[in-house]
């Protein structure tokens, strides 16, 4: 039976529940993640009379979130990639800055090592011309030093990155899944939507995609399931797995991430990717340790270049220059799970093969096998890994020994190591070796137009100082004769640029000598002035030496520095675009679920006025109610 | 749509903060002047700022390489006018001491100012540089390069090396001559023959030191000139072949083989005159040479008369020794004149660079300082609007 009191007591509460929503949209408007809810009013149903059906008043059948399921997702995917660049931006410019100073930068640095030898070239006898090369190379290996050192810090800052993010986000998978047990119980109990435990998950699974890319399934119950990477499960119900990090296999000091959960450990590595987390693998995988490799690349190519060409000259003793730098050998590690009980010894081989990728080496039960890591690419060895034939491949020659098992691997890191062992073996600036160790001359009464094109010592071993003569005859033969007039070694006949070795030494004529002509050999003496190998000196650091003879040093220096700059910068550009993108579909969300003040001034304003309304009902229903005792009691 | 009204303040916020780090980032730029700080500001201009640097310095190595090498190519030169002025000296002297007048006393004079000459010329060959490296010894820089042995004689105790300098990317610059080739491979002789009269020569005949009037005709090998009388001669070869003949009658020219040398005086019959291809002399010994000539003296004609063609000989020698100082100091001249062209090609060079360098990392100022103000008034606009448009809300009215 329809009756206007309870009609209008129905409306009274049905507009306060609404005015207690409303005033909670607008304590709630800067709430993260809160969204605005609406009180969804419907009719109570009506009584039949005689005449029709009379309404019984209004009634709240739920109150609902704003919330639009797919903008949220759209908003968690573009702030996961934003993150990701973000992170990745900010560590590619803190390497980029590294590089940024043109004046004291490496290209600077080597080429003011190339003039210091330069100046020794000009003064050979200047012991201060000397110390300053020397002092040059010492600056060049703190250069690199350094920056390796930088990169090395950056390195471990991130390791602690990784680990720090991957403790997050197992603390956010455990809320998230204790979240996801009470909805279902609150839904449980009331068969009612329990909103700001829906908006604190949602939240909570923002956050989550802000550390590493999420995709979410919602359930029947309630719950919702968040899965990583290639769909990897972090929360299943109101069950959690952890994340956590585990050691790589061949160093110890790099981490994985690993899944664990349901009793089953997944290692997620190289399948995660968006968010903080992302950012931190991509960065360590795509740019660190190739910056890294590169300085050791060239920290590799100074050394042998100027350690080749130096150990060919005389210094001021008279003794031959020897090696002139350091480097840190090639770094091999066996992987943890090797069964078998194989040891792999890889040395450097040809400058022109040497790259900056590191490689795996794997053993399959018969057979031995190279790949890059970089692009997984199987690289061909040739010889058969002895000692006597070892392996080449890619300016690497490597040795295996003892008995492998099927599955055995070895990680091969040409360079990372290089700088670690990068320094200046000279001290004594005497000891370098500006000369060469022989001089020619020429008779000046020869009349043939023979000429020395190359006298060199072969065999250092065996070089026997001295001065020596060649001299030809009238019948085409020559005879080579010491300072004293003994025959050294002779001839009948002689070809121009055939070697004629004798003593250690190997000397080269080209032209045709007539007879009568003679050439003197002399061995450069102590203090020489000789710049003949310092010149050689200046030029080796410019050779093509590198990737199979196409580059020089400077051009990997610039090669590298461009690459970390080119790369920084699509970083800085994407980050700014996926910002757009982000802010873009935030906005969209918020549109929907954001609470707007005006907005809940207006609905404020409306409900009061309907309450006041109702509450006039109820008093014209009192006014009825006398009106009728009155016409009725006296 | 609708938006609400914490996205509208987050919204604002984000735009103000976005145009602040961009007009920081003007600002940044004008104080620096630089449009290139790092790498990814402009990757493509950053690798060829690094190649530019980088060639600067090179550039600037080249011109400290073309210094010195100029500085030590100068002190060769003058050593080598020093050098000169002495043989001329010397040749004074020397034509001086062929005089008929004078007595051997007179001489001994002459002998004393040139043994002075001679030790002046070893001193002008073993002169030093800034750095204390002797020019003249070749590679071995601090040997001194000419002292007198135990035999008397000037050595030669550097090598033949000639430190080349590195002036440009290709270049390469000698910045010495060996002393071997300055002071001691003197063609001897006219360039082509020496002349000489035997010692045992009785006659008063004298030899000059001759030269070759038709070179395709000479054939060089030891020839000596005989006297079978006093007015007949004749040429053989080193196999003793009989080349020419002829006979003299005073003060006439005597040919063969392309070779014309001039007789005075009157050989006696049996003297005998050799014309040997010319070697090599150093500069030292040739003085001597004519110290010993001098300081022997002439007692009688005939001695006279082979001091006179010695002396001969030696003047033409002095004047070859002066000739061949002359070519090397060309030569230094050359090299002088080929580095200060590579002075000015650098000097372009460096020019370019700079302008290069500028154009790509230097700040467009006009520009940046319009950029400035325009990002500036931009800011203000968006703080002023945000400003007032956040005053703005219904329940101001209710």
């Amino acid at each position: 039976m329809a009756d206007m009191l309870s009609t209008g007591v129905s409306g009274l509460l049905a507009f306060q529940s609404a005015l207690d929503t409303t005033s909670h949209n607008i304590a709630n408007a800067s709430t993260p993640g809160y969204s605005r809810q609406l009180v969804n009013l419907a009719t109570q149903g009506a009584d039949q009379s005689g005449s029709g059906w009379i309404g019984r008043g209004v009634q709240v059948t739920t109150i609902q979130r704003a919330f639009d399921a797919a903008l949220s997702g759209q908003a968690r995917t573009a702030t996961s990639g934003y993150q990701q660049l973000d992170t990745f931006a900010t560590l590619a410019g803190r390497v980029d800055n590294l590089f940024s100073d043109s004046s004291s930068g490496l290209a600077t640095t080597l080429q003011q090592l190339m003039n210091s030898v330069q100046a020794v070239a000009n003064a050979p006898t200047s012991v201060s011309a000397r110390q300053v090369l020397l002092s040059q190379a010492g600056t060049l290996v703190a250069r690199l030093k350094s920056y390796n050192g930088s990169l090395d810090t950056l390195a471990s800052q991130i390791g602690t990155q990784i680990g720090s993010e991957a403790s997050t986000i197992s603390t956010l998978a455990q809320n998230i899944a204790d979240l996801n047990r009470q909805i279902v119980t609150a839904m449980g109990q009331s068969q009612q939507p329990p909103n700001d435990l829906l908006d604190q998950r949602d939240l909570l699974i923002g956050q989550l995609s802000q550390h590493v890319g999420v995709q979410t399934v919602a359930q029947d119950d309630g719950s919702v399931n968040v899965y990583i990477g290639s769909g990897q499960a972090l929360v299943t119900g109101s069950i959690a797995a952890r994340m956590t990090t585990t050691a790589d296999s061949f160093d110890p000091t790099l981490q994985h991430l690993t899944l664990q959960g349901g009793g089953v450990s997944v290692d997620v590595t190289n399948t995660i990717s968006g968010g903080t987390l992302g950012g931190l693998l991509q960065f360590r995988g795509t740019m660190l340790d190739g910056a890294r490799n590169a300085l050791g690349q060239i920290a590799v190519a100074v050394a042998t270049l100027f350690n080749n060409q130096h150990a060919a000259g005389l210094d001021l003793n008279g003794q031959f220059g020897g090696q002139f730098f350091s480097v840190g050998g090639v770094r091999t590690l066996p992987a943890s799970d090797n069964t078998g009980t194989p040891s792999v010894s890889v040395t450097r081989g040809s400058l022109a093969g040497l790259t900056t990728a590191d490689y795996t080496l794997q053993y399959d039960g018969s057979a031995w096998s190279l790949s890059r890591n970089d692009t997984g690419a199987t690289v061909a060895m040739t010889g058969s890994g002895t000692a006597a034939d070892p392996f080449v491949a890619d300016g690497l020659q490597i040795v295996v020994a003892g008995s492998a098992q099927a599955g055995d691997r070895f990680q091969i890191q040409p360079t990372s190591q290089a700088i670690s062992g990068f320094g200046v073996l000279i001290a004594d600036p005497a000891k370098v070796a500006a000369a060469m160790p022989l001089v020619t001359s020429a008779a000046a009464t020869n009349t043939g137009s023979g000429a020395v094109s190359q006298a060199s010592v072969a065999s250092p071993g065996a070089w026997v100082r001295g001065t020596y003569t060649l001299a030809f005859d009238t019948t085409g033969g020559w005879t080579i004769t010491d300072a004293g007039g003994a025959t050294v070694t002779s001839g009948s006949s002689y070809t121009a640029g055939s070697a004629i070795p004798f003593n250690g030494m190997s000397i080269t004529l080209s032209g045709a000598p007539a007879a009568g002509d003679s050439f003197t050999i002399n061995a450069t003496g102590n203090v020489s002035g000789d710049n003949r190998n310092a010149l050689q000196l200046a030029g080796t650091l410019g050779q093509a030496a590198l990737a199979g003879g196409s580059a020089t040093i400077q051009s990997i220096v610039s090669q590298l520095i461009t690459g970390i700059g080119v790369q920084t910068n699509q970083a800085q550009t994407g980050r700014d675009a996926q910002q757009v993108v982000r802010d873009d579909a935030t906005n969209q969300m918020s549109s929907v679920s954001g609470v707007n003040l005006d907005e809940e001034a207006s609905n404020m304003v409306r409900y009061q006025q309907a309450y006041q309304a109702a509450a006039k009902v109820i008093s014209v229903a009192d006014t009825l109610f006398q009106t009728l005792l009155n016409a009725t009691g006296h | 749509m609708r938006i609400s009204t914490s996205a509208m303040h987050d919204l604002a916020i984000a735009a103000l903060l976005r145009q602040q780090a961009e007009l920081s980032k003007t600002q940044n730029q004008i104080a620096t002047g630089k449009r290139v700080q790092k790498p990814s500001d402009d990757p493509v201009a950053a690798a060829q700022l690094f190649d530019l640097t980088r060639t600067q310095s090179q550039v600037e190595q080249f011109n400290r390489n073309s210094t010195a090498a100029t500085t030590r190519l100068q002190l060769e030169e003058q050593a080598l006018a020093d050098s000169g002025t002495v043989l001329q000296r010397v040749h004074e002297l020397v034509v001086q001491s062929n005089t008929a007048t004078l007595t051997n006393s007179d001489r001994q004079y002459i002998v004393t100012e040139l043994q002075a000459r001679a030790s002046e010329l070893q001193a002008i060959a073993n002169r030093q540089d800034t750095n204390g490296d002797y020019l003249f010894a070749g590679f071995a820089a601090r040997t001194q390069p000419f002292a007198r042995g135990s035999s008397g004689q000037v050595a030669y105790m550097g090598d033949s090396g000639a430190r080349q300098l590195q002036v440009d990317s290709s270049q390469f610059v000698a910045d010495a001559n060996p002393g071997s080739q300055v002071f001691m491979d003197v063609t001897a002789g006219n360039g082509a023959f020496t002349t000489a009269a035997a010692a045992t020569n009785t006659g008063s005949g004298v030899l000059d030191a001759g030269s070759i009037v038709d070179r395709s005709q000479w054939v060089p090998d030891q020839y000596t000139i005989s006297f079978t009388s006093g007015s007949t001669w004749q040429v053989t070869d080193s196999a003793n072949n009989p080349v020419a003949a002829g006979s003299y009658t005073g003060d006439g020219a005597i040919a063969f083989r392309g070779v014309q040398v001039n007789l005075s005086g009157t050989p006696a019959s049996g003297d005998q005159f050799a014309v040997r291809p010319a070697g090599t002399q150093d500069v030292f010994g040739m003085l001597d040479g004519v110290i010993a000539t001098l300081q022997a003296g002439a007692g009688n004609d005939a001695t006279r008369a082979q001091m006179s063609t010695a002396l001969n000989a030696s003047l033409q020698q002095i004047e070859q020794a002066s000739d061949h100082l002359l070519a090397v100091r060309a030569s230094v001249g050359a090299r002088l004149s080929v580095l200060g062209d590579a002075d000015a090609a650098r000097q372009d060079q460096s020019t370019d660079l700079a302008t290069a360098v500028s154009g790509l990392q230097d700040l467009d100022y006009a520009a940046a300082v319009s950029k400035m103000s325009q990002q500036y008034v931009g800011l203000q606009a968006a703080q002023q609007s945000y400003a007032n448009i956040s005053k703005l809300s219904l329940f101001n009215y209710l």
